[in-house]
């Protein structure tokens, strides 16, 4: 039987060549997309000796297109891409902002959204509570074929998921809702932060919420939708005062994640703050002109 | 694997593991130690080197996936004769104390004020949100970084 000689960096000219790469090397392998998180496994202590598979040289992963209907971004667009393709658009604020504010100016120009949100053991991914907020699904290309799923059944199952496949496009529905994100570090800029906090909502003819779609990060190891805030915030105008009101009655729903940088009550404890953070901000942007 | 690299305009080879991250290959097999090798986790800003002339952290990127990219590092930003803005700007305003972290600073900000010639002083300082100084001359070198500014728009 034929080997095939992989170099421990395995430069993939397109999709098919990655795929068939990931299908011959199985576990012995891992897909490198900004390499952001893969290049300090050393600092976390992991010292598995994988072949790289990387991603970065097929160009139709990088590409973002944005219509009336759906803003499409290939699994490889930067952080930094992100956030310059979707800013002005109200609707997709949340995801422009999380791009636009993660890490530092540096890793934002390597770090990839499918690298942001295939890694089950990053916990303050910005991304994700982003994306879960404005209702995105996941596009994946496997030798088998192609399949869509939403991002609250991927996150379902993204810890235990076998490489057979690979995510290439996150593909957002187009709605004449606002978003925003909100977060907080321990440090002014250029750290993870202790929790964060993606919110999408509608209002009704008289300036109430009359949808709304709520997702927190970093809270627990998986970010989650806040669904106990999204329904309790129906009906009442956007106000961060009252919104921060609200989210102290939510926080049950948590089981907040104790970890180097925070303890979880304290995850839990700035919540509510961040609600008033992330309504403020609407009223400031969209919220303010709509009104 | 081969990796064939330009580095400060010179064509370099290296042949070991192409997941070495290029800091390491600049620092122990170039001999190329002004990239300083500090958090390896694209934090502090030090290992800042232009990979296709954007600024990039080196700790992170391995090798393998540069074959055939330019890099420049702070030995090839300029010559000792002539510095380039960012580092005469430091050096006339006395900002340099350790020096740990200037080349990395030197590589985000001459990059920057090609691309923002009159930033005000919260831009330089969000452009320098990846660039940490542990001896702490923050201000001072945002004074530095704003005379770049003021002297571009003197005629």
């Amino acid at each position: 039987m034929d080997i095939t000689p992989y170099p421990k960096l395995f430069l993939a000219n397109d999709l098919n060549e990655a795929l068939r790469a990931l299908r011959e090397l199985a576990d012995s392998a891992i897909p490198l997309a900004g390499a952001t998180w893969v290049m300090r496994a050393p600092l976390r202590c992991e010292t598995a000796d994988q072949t790289l598979i990387d991603l970065s040289r097929i160009e139709a992963l990088r590409t973002i297109n944005i219509d009336q209907q759906r803003a499409v971004i290939g699994a490889l667009a930067t952080h930094e891409q992100i956030a310059n393709a979707l800013n002005g658009y109200n609707d997709l604020a949340a995801l422009a902002q999380a791009a636009g504010h993660s890490a530092n100016p540096a890793i934002r120009r390597m770090a990839t959204i499918g690298g942001n949100i295939c890694t089950a053991e990053f916990a303050a991914a910005d991304l994700v509570p982003a994306l879960l907020a404005l209702d995105a699904r996941l596009e994946f290309e496997g030798l088998d074929g192609s399949r869509t799923q939403t991002m609250a059944a991927f996150l379902d199952g993204r810890a235990t998921r076998a490489h057979t496949d690979l995510v290439t496009r996150l593909i957002i529905p187009r709605t004449q809702r606002m978003s925003t994100h909100a977060r907080l570090t321990l440090r002014k800029a250029g750290d993870y932060p202790v929790a964060n906090l993606s919110v999408s909502i509608a209002l009704d003819a008289s300036g109430k919420i009359s949808a709304a779609t709520v997702a927190a990060g970093a809270v627990e190891a998986v970010a989650k939708r806040w669904t106990g805030f999204e329904e309790a915030i129906i009906g009442h105008a956007p106000s961060p005062e009252k919104m921060q009101m609200i989210a102290k009655t939510c926080l049950e729903e948590f089981d907040g994640r104790d970890a180097a940088d925070a303890p979880g009550w304290y995850r839990l404890r700035v919540l509510p703050g961040l609600a008033a953070d992330a309504f403020s901000t609407l009223q400031e942007t969209t919220l303010g002109r709509a009104m | 694997m081969t990796i064939t690299l330009t580095v400060n305009r010179e064509e370099r080879i290296f042949s070991g593991d192409p997941r070495t991250p290029l800091v390491d290959v600049l620092r122990d097999h170039l001999r190329m130690t002004g990239t300083k090798a500090v958090c390896r986790e694209g934090f502090c800003g030090a290992c800042m080197v232009h990979v296709d002339g954007a600024p990039m952290a080196s700790c992170l990127l391995p090798v393998g996936s540069l074959d055939g990219a330019a890099v420049n590092t702070i030995e090839g930003v300029a010559t000792r004769e002539h510095l380039n803005a960012v580092q005469q700007a430091f050096e006339d305003h006395d900002v340099v104390q350790c020096g740990m972290c200037f080349p990395g600073m030197v590589m985000t900000m001459s990059r920057f004020f090609q691309t923002n010639t009159s930033p005000d002083r919260d831009e330089i300082k969000a452009a320098m949100t990846g660039n940490i100084c542990r001896c702490t001359g923050y201000e001072r070198i945002i004074d530095a970084l704003m005379s770049i500014r003021t002297n571009e728009a003197t005629p």
